[in-house]
This record gives C-alpha cells, structure tokens and sequence, in this order.
C-alpha cells in the first residue's frame, strides 16, 4: 500500500459500553461498565423464571435490536467508514434470512449477539480492507470536514451517505458479476484455444485440409506412391459433447476424429503354411481373432489413426495379392475364396494368406475354440509382404518422374530411353512388367518350407544316427530366396583325421544345390526323401573313407577304393562303396564294404600259411606258394569291441599288425 | 492418359495424330514464388522439379512455301538423357468454344546425334536458347514455369543472359486428336491461378 | 547387344532361295542351336525434294529392327546416325514434303532367328518388292562387346555352317578411329544390313524366285 493515497483509517473497538449521552460535537458519554454483580443481577432478572422454554417473547431481541441499533446511530458521525460497515452489517443481517433473531430464552444470549457482532465486524472490516486494497473499483479519500456539511441535519446526512453507498455496492456487484462471467468465458476460449492446438498438432503429422465446413484428413499412402483406390479419408471433429459446468475428464480431447467405418478395429495379414489342404467348406473362414484388439482404440488419437491406416495397407496389399491370383496362370490355379487366398507351391502343400480384420464390436463375441489351433502364422512373411508393398509404392512414385527435357512428354523414364538407346527385347521385357507380390511371396514361402524341412531332416537324421556324427552349421547371413548349411559328416573321436565328407547345402526356392568338397555340385528337388537318401549314402560313404584315412595313419596300404561297387547286392538307396588295406608286412588284407542299406560287411585276408584246413593243391607245392593270400573270413563286426565302427577298425587293424 | 502408348510394332510405329493443347501467360520474377507455392498445393503430390534445358530451333527451307521447323531440346542438368526432337503443327483454326491452343504435335526422343543430324538433313539452326525454371504435373496436365535466357555465344550454354524479367507459364496437355475434354480441365485449373497469372490461349503467328 | 556379323549367303548351285535357307536351317539344327520365333530387319529409302543449295542430296535410310522393336535407326550412307523412338516414322510423315519415300526400294529381311549357346543366328530371306532378292545371315555373339576380342571366334563358329562363305571382318569394326576394341552397338548391325540391302539392290533379279 505504499504506492497508495495517504488514507486515514480509523478502526474501532466494537462498543462495549452502552451510550449514555452523545454531546453535539460528537463526544460520547458511556454508561459505566456494570460490575459482575450488577451485571449478573440484570442477567437474572431477563430470566422468567415462570416460562418453559418455549415461550415467545419478542423483547429481548426488539430490545438487543434497538439497543444494536441505537448504540451504532450515534457513530454515523461523518466517518464514511463506519456507515459503510453498519451498511453491510444490514445487508448480511437483513439477507441472512433464517438467521432472524429468535426471541432469547437463553440468559447468555446478548453475550452471544455481542460476539457474533464483533464477529461480523471483523468481517465486514476484512472486506472493506480487501476492497479497497483492489484499488481497480475503489479508492479512500479523505471525507472532507466541510463544516457547512457537518451543520447538515445528520439524519438527512445519514440517508445521502446510505443512497451514495449502495450506488457503490450496486457497482460493485456488477464488477463481480462481469468478473465471474469473464472466468467462464476465458474457459471456454481455453477450450478454444486446446482445439486449435490439437489440429495443429494433428497436422504435423496427417495431411487435413478443409473441404466445405469440414475437416478432411488423409489415411492413404497415395503419396507413397499407392494406387490403392480405397479413398482413406477421416473427418475431424469438434467434441463438443461435454458439459461444460461439469469438471473436465482427464482424458479429454477437443479433438474426435471419424474414419471410415470399414477401416475400424486392426487388421494384420497371417500367412501360414499347412500341410494337408483342409476341406473345400473350410475356406475363407480362418480365424480372424487371434491378436486382441488394443485396450480401447479411441484413447490415444494418433494411435487410431495409425492402426486405421495400418487397416488400410493390410487391405491394399490383400487387394493386390487377390488381384494378382487372379490374373497369374500357374498349372495349379491360385483359390481366393472371401478373406483367403490359397496357393500350392509344393504338392500336398498349402500356402494361405488371409485377412484378418477384428473390430472391436466382435470382440465380444469372441468364441474360445479358435485358441485352441496351433498358431502357424509365419512372422517373417508377413513382415516381408509389408516390405514388397513399400517396395511396389516406391517403384510407382520413380517410374513416374518428371521428364527431361521439360518439354518431353510424361511416361516411365526408362521406357522413354528404349527407343534411342535401342534396348533390345530382354531389357524392354525386364523394363515392362517386374514379379507380382504373389508370385514373391510364394517363391518365399517356398524357400522357407525348404530350409526348415531340410533342417528337419538333418536334425532326424542326426538323432536317428550316432555312428557317423552329422553335423549341421546354419549361416546366419541369408538371403529371401536362399540360405545355406554346411553339413559335416564325422566319426566321433576322429574328428581330425576323418573329415572327407564336408557339404555344402544351397537351399533356394525350388531345389537344394549340394557342393561337395572337391566341387563336384548335385542338384536336389523339393522331395525330403532325396535329399535324406543322399545324406545316408554320404554317411555310408564316410565309413569307407574313414578306413582309408585310418590306414594311411596306420601304415596299412591301400589296395583297392571304390566309391560305387558294382558287384554285390543291388543297395535301393545309392551304391555301396569299398575298400581293401593290407598290413604293413603284408601279411593280413582287410576288406570293408559298406553300403547305406545293406550296413557294413568286413573280411579278414589271412596268408595262406595260417590256414591249416586248406586243401593241399597239387599245384601249388613249393613252398613259396604259401606267401600267396588265403582266404576270407568274416568278422562278426556287432561282437567286435569298440563305441564306432572307426574304432572297431582301428582295434582290428592293431590286432592284425605284428608287434615289432 | 499418361504417355502416349507405345506400340510394340515397329514399321511405322509410333502414336499418330497427337495434339497439344497449350496455355500460355506469364509472370514478373516477383511474383514467381507465390506461384511456385500455389502449383505446389494444386499440382500432384510429388517434390517440384527444377530443369536446364538448351533448345536448338531448326529450319528447313523448301522451294515453296513455310519452311519447316523442329525444336531439339537437351537438358543440361541431365546430360544423359535423350534429346527430344519436337515438330509442332500449325494451330488448329476457329472454334471459340475451344478453351486451349490446339495443334499436331510429334514427340521424338532421339540418341545425341541429333544435331549433327539434323544438318545432315539440310536443317539449319535458326536460334537457340535456355530454358531453366520447374516443372509441374497434375495427372495429365503439364505446368511449365521457364526463365528463357538468349546464348550469346553460340553452343555456350554457360553465357546467356535473360530475354526478359519475366517466367514463361505454360500449361499443356497431350493427348488424341479429338479429345476436347481435355481443354475444359485446363480452362479450370487456369481459372484457379487467376490472380497470379492469367493462362490464355495465344496465337503464336499473331505475335510473329 | 553383343558383337555382330552380317554377310550375304550365294544361293546355291542349282536351288531355290528357299531351298538354300531350309539347308541353313538343318545345318544350324544339327548342330544343335534352337529356333527362337522370327526376326526381320527392313528399311526404307528417302531422297530430299528440293534443296536449295542444289548439290546433290544423300540418301536417308529409316530402318526397323525387330530385336530392338521400340526403336527406329536413320542412317545417311557413311554417317551420321541417329537412334529414335518409333514416333520417327510419324516425323518423316510430316516431313513428305521434304523427302520422298522411294516406295519401291523398300527392302526387308525377314527370317528365323536361332540360338546356340550364346550365339544368335538369323537366317533371312532378302526381298524387295515382295521379290526374293538373296539370303542373310546374321551372327551376333551375345558375351563380348568388342569385336577384336572375339572375331576369330565367331569366324570359326560360322565356319561350321557357311563353309567357305565365310566373310572378312566387317569393315564398320576396321574402320572405326578406336580400332577392333571400340564396343559394337546397334548402328553396327545396321549399317552392316544397309550395306547388304544396296548390294542387293543393284542385284539383277534372280530368275524364278518370287517368294511364298
């Protein structure tokens, strides 16, 4: 209040002492406290003793009333503040309606009226305080101390000053009134204002604009180069729904957005591959409800939306799928029945590729059984579908850019070089029409069932097998159409001397390309079993190899090696192979044959010496003639010693080479 | 109709009987912004393109009559791209109701022999020219905003120097002789550049 | 586009034009190239109308080649050449006036076309007004560029069917300034075909060959 007008205010004690006498210049004279006894005695005598409680009497408070208002009249001496206080102090009397004075039974009663009337003038005094402290609807003046004023009839005084200050109150209570109006008004502008803000934030990241009186946006990837006829557009709304009394819901946004209402809910495309095609009635009606809906699509704004435009490209990329199913002619037409396209890349093999579109309505009638099916949906596929439309929309926006010169005619770029760079068929072929989304995702289907059923197969075959060990290395680098495996075909405990059998598998789209080590290169189709057969008749083969390494470490020599025998039985899977090492001295010859289906088959040489039921020849009589080799017997390879057939060998062959 | 189809039959090949519909008007370099703005929320939702072009005009002067004029035209930010030969007919006569500049046109896009050519076939150069500003498409509309700048040194397109303050708006179309639809969509997207530019039809013999 | 040699084929002694293509043919059959649909190559004669400053006007030569089907070669004899799209014809319609299509020396070729290994062979009959002028044939070896590189090459595998017919390197390679190892392109090819057509055009007519 420092920077204020130098205003006197006079505060005064509430009157406890009644007036006695007011002289003509204002001096009061009081009556004289009444001591406890007197006062007592006054007390005393207001009560009647011989009323109940109920009885009416009007005096005391007509008489505390008079006595209120006579003892305050004589202070309406010119101090504005004081009748201002008496004003208000009517004011809350008189509009305190049920807070009439009830006629005074009880004896404490004026101590009471006395204290809520200091009371009230404490409060009225805060008022005065606080409102003059605003100084924006009043200011304290000194009141003049005109002396022909103060001749004035103080009665007549009393009533301009009364007339004077409700004028003042009545102003006042305008201002209040147009303060609480501006309070709402600036909220509904706030609000205004929210809804503004929102659109601005909503542009940044959709594209608006307004047709008419409404609000358009863009849901569709037409500027990403989509030809995607669905229009995609959502209408903006003013949410005007709320009442504006009540307290504003935290989450509240002025914003609403309508889209359309075949875009509602989530969509995903599942692609999965079955092995038995399932009933022709079966079709179109795969599960649609898999994922759950997001706890309520409507919460978050933007993620509406994005879940509606990610409706949008599943639809896109299914319309496409569907199209190109139609159109492609493969010996085995593509079925697009309802929300299912079903493809065969290999016999007895299903490639399904579906729609899934839930809305959040029939989630309710969500049905259990559905969980019960195994999930097949391939992740990765779908994936790569959302990559091929990218893709395909990046094709059509740079095929159509902008000529130049300027003055040339719009068309594809590279179709308009064929003609003065005289391409040749083949480049205006590969030019004019790129694979379908189909026939990619298929041929991707294809390489994925391959590498996991050769997987399969590698890993069956590892289980089944112990002697040899086969061993399969993935690559983690890999392509969408290939990938490749090296297959190691080892004995256990002679990893390093035996390792002749090193494979590498090519998995592609339609055949697995199998790369020996020496480079000879094997073509093998889709069927498991080839490829099965062949790594048993590899397995087979190693065993035979492993003796030949096994000798050459040994000192044995190597008599005769073939991969494929052509004698003996007739093996269904392969040929069998077979070797003959003979002892370092010479003496003793082994001989292995082994086959994938007929097993392994060993024959010990002895020299002829050794063998004692040979029938004597009559020939051979020299004595020289029993160096010459004897013959065969079986070994009961099952009986022999040893974890694998390798160290059975090794074990045989030390039994047969002399001690030195 | 966006390019012209190109048929796959080689002996006398090509698209017959093509005609340019044209609109033409132009705008101070002051105003060249706004208007730049302006195509950019009308036209196609694609990043305006800007180009350099070097355009040769040729003359072939016969014993009687007009002599015969091709337009060569190479971009000079793309120095790979073919050379597009123009021939441009005279403008069809008459028709009011017509909203466009009508007239035969043939589009050849040729290998970079082609001025060597073309004097080869007895043409001679009469002018050339630079030709430098954005381009705009909206589905088959064609929206050209050029600076024309004179070479003051033949074959230098390095050293030129503006015909005048002004762009060159041209607003063109191709398409099947025929199609007079075409020159209503014009007339509609000329009327919504108005203020900025007026788009008519103007007869180039009469300013000849 | 790889390297390619044109060269005519003499009708042999005592057949029919007819009758030499079929012997092509099975020759090229056994030694296992595969037909591969047909090809033709043509082309058509302008000559300027009038021309001012009165010397003598060269010929314009408009070819078609259905291995590059998008395009249309304009040749002068000698240089230069100009590679175009097929609205080139349409240009020379308009041009009428200044140069005339001598429509009776439009001379075509038109053939089998055949692959062996990275060999392509075309076998054409030559004609010229819908008379059986000669026969083409057409070696492009498809994995080289540079004719120096693979001449003796592809002169050993024509050997195996043309016999002695065998031609001499094509003069458009000897006589290009970069020598043998500037790479080949289309206006090779062409400028080999306009060289045969106007042999063949100044060709008397061969007796009782009228064809199909």
């Amino acid at each position: 209040m420092s920077g204020g007008p130098a205003v006197r205010v006079s505060i005064e004690s509430s009157c406890e002492r009644q007036v006695q006498e007011v002289s003509l210049d204002g001096v009061e004279t009081y009556v004289p406290p009444l001591s406890m006894s007197q006062n007592l005695a006054k007390l005393a005598q207001r009560i009647d003793f011989g009323h109940g409680s109920d009885s009416d009497e009007e005096d005391p408070s007509r008489e505390s009333r008079e006595s209120d208002w006579s003892k305050q009249e004589p202070e309406e001496d010119g101090k504005f503040q004081v009748s201002l206080r008496k004003l208000i102090h009517y004011k809350i009397y008189s509009s305190s309606g049920p807070m009439k004075f009830q006629p005074c039974l009880w004896p404490w009663d004026s101590v009471r009226n006395h204290l809520r009337s200091a009371l009230t003038e404490m409060c009225v005094l805060h008022d005065v305080l606080s409102v003059v402290k605003e100084k924006k609807y009043m200011a304290l003046d000194p009141v003049s101390q005109d002396p022909s004023v103060a001749k004035t009839p103080q009665v007549f005084q009393l009533i301009s000053k009364k007339k004077s200050l409700a004028t003042a109150a009545q102003l006042l209570l305008k201002g209040a009134e147009k303060l609480s109006k501006s309070v709402t008004e600036s909220q509904e502008q706030r609000r205004q204002r929210d809804f503004n803000a929102e659109l601005l934030h909503l542009r940044s990241q959709w594209k608006l604009r307004k047709v008419g009186d409404k609000i358009l946006g863009d849901l569709s990837y037409r500027s990403a180069g989509s030809l995607f006829t669905h229009h995609g557009t959502f209408e903006v709304i003013k949410n005007t729904d709320i009442d504006l009394d009540k307290k504003i819901p935290d989450d509240y946004c002025p914003l609403n957005v309508q889209i359309p209402s075949d875009l509602e809910g989530s969509a995903y495309i599942k692609v999965s591959i079955q092995k038995q095609a399932p009933d022709i009635g079966d079709l179109g009606t795969v599960n649609l409800l898999r994922r759950q809906p997001k706890a309520r699509p409507g919460t978050v704004l933007i993620h509406f939306l994005i879940s509606a435009q990610n409706v949008l490209l599943c639809k896109e990329i299914f319309a496409q799928l569907s199209r190109e199913a139609v159109q492609i002619k493969s010996h085995i037409p593509h079925i697009v029945v309802k929300n299912q396209i079903i493809s065969q890349p290999f016999p007895g093999l299903q490639l399904s590729i579906s729609l899934c579109h839930s809305t959040v309505e029939k989630k309710n009638q969500r049905t259990s059984p559905d969980k019960a099916k195994p999930d097949d949906h391939l992740y990765v596929l779908e994936h790569n579908l959302h990559q091929l439309i990218r893709e395909f929309h990046k094709q059509t926006l740079s095929s159509s850019v902008m000529p130049h010169p300027a003055s040339a005619p719009f068309g594809p770029k590279r179709l308009r070089l064929a003609g003065p760079m005289a391409y040749d068929k083949a480049e205006i072929s590969c030019l004019q029409h790129g694979e379908g989304l189909l026939e990619k995702i298929v041929k991707q289907a294809k390489h994925i069932f391959l590498r996991s059923r050769t997987a399969r197969t590698i890993d069956c075959l590892a289980s089944r097998i112990e002697d040899p060990q086969i061993q399969a290395h993935w690559s983690n680098i890999n392509d969408v159409y290939e990938s490749s495996v090296k297959v190691l075909i080892t004995s256990q405990g002679y990893e390093q001397i035996c390792k002749s059998i090193q494979l590498q598998l090519n998995i592609g789209v339609e055949q697995i390309r199998v790369v020996h080590r020496d480079g000879r290169v094997i073509t093998l189709s889709h069927q498991e079993q080839e490829l099965q057969d062949f790594l048993l008749s590899q397995m087979s083969q190693h065993q035979v190899h492993a003796v030949q390494q096994l000798a050459k470490v040994m000192g044995w020599h190597v008599l005769s090696f073939s991969n494929h025998v052509g004698l003996g039985a007739v093996e269904s899977i392969g040929n069998a192979s077979a070797i003959t090492v003979a002892s370092p001295n010479g003496e003793y010859a082994v001989s292995v044959r082994n086959g994938p289906e007929s097993g392994c088959k060993v024959l010990v040489q002895f020299p002829r010496c050794q063998t004692k039921d040979l029938p004597k020849s009559d020939v051979l009589q020299d004595g020289k003639w029993s160096h010459l080799r004897g013959p065969y017997k079986e070994v009961h390879w099952s009986r022999m010693e040893g974890r694998n057939f390798v160290y059975k060998m090794e074990l045989l062959m030390a039994a047969l080479t002399p001690c030195p | 109709m966006e390019a012209p189809p190109v048929t796959v039959m080689p002996v006398t090949g090509g698209t017959i009987n093509m005609m340019e519909y044209l609109l033409q008007g132009s705008v101070l370099d002051q105003s060249l912004d706004s208007l730049l703005h302006r195509l950019r929320g009308l036209c196609d939702n694609m990043e305006p393109e800007s180009f350099a072009d070097h355009e040769l005009v040729y003359l072939l002067k016969g014993q009687q009559g007009n002599p015969f004029i091709l337009r060569a035209r190479r971009s000079l930010a793309h120095p790979t791209a073919p050379w597009h030969l123009r021939y441009l007919g005279q403008p069809e006569v008459g028709d009011k109701s017509r909203h466009a500049l009508v007239r035969n046109c043939v589009d050849v896009a040729a290998s970079h022999s082609l001025p060597d050519f073309l004097n080869e076939m007895g043409f001679r150069m009469d002018h050339e020219f630079v030709a430098k500003g954005h381009i705009f498409r909206k589905g088959a509309l064609k929206m050209v905003v050029s600076k024309l700048s004179r070479v003051l040194v033949p074959g230098n397109t390095d050293n030129t120097e503006p015909l005048s303050l002004s762009y060159l708006v041209e607003l063109s179309v191709l398409a099947p002789a025929g199609q007079d639809t075409v020159s209503e969509d014009m007339r509609s997207f000329a009327e919504q550049l108005k203020p900025l530019v007026h788009l008519e039809k103007i007869d180039p013999k009469r300013l000849m | 586009m790889g390297v390619t040699c044109v060269c005519q084929v003499p009708v042999a002694e005592g057949k029919s034009v007819q009758q030499t293509v079929d012997q092509l043919h099975k020759k090229l059959e056994q030694l296992g190239a595969v037909k591969q649909g047909s090809f033709f190559v043509d082309c058509e004669t302008y000559h300027a109308t009038g021309n001012a400053s009165g010397q003598p006007s060269k010929l314009l030569y408009v070819m078609h080649n259905s291995e590059t089907p998008l395009s249309c070669m304009a040749l002068f004899e000698g240089g230069p050449y100009l590679t175009a799209d097929a609205n080139f014809d349409v240009l020379m319609v308009k041009l009428k006036s200044h140069f005339q299509n001598a429509k009776g020396h439009k001379v075509e070729s038109r053939g089998a076309r055949y692959r062996y290994c990275d060999f392509l062979v075309k076998v054409g009959t030559v004609t010229m007004s819908s008379s059986a002028r000669g026969i083409s044939v057409e070696v492009e070896y498809c994995a080289c560029v540079v004719p120096g590189d693979c001449w003796n090459l592809m002169k050993e595998f024509m050997q195996s069917f043309l016999g002695s017919n065998v031609p001499e390197i094509p003069s458009v390679f000897t006589s290009k300034p970069e020598g043998l190892f500037a790479p080949a392109d289309c206006m090779d090819t062409m400028s080999q075909y306009l060289e045969l057509f106007s042999k063949v055009r100044k060709q008397q007519v061969l007796p009782g060959s009228s064809v199909r």
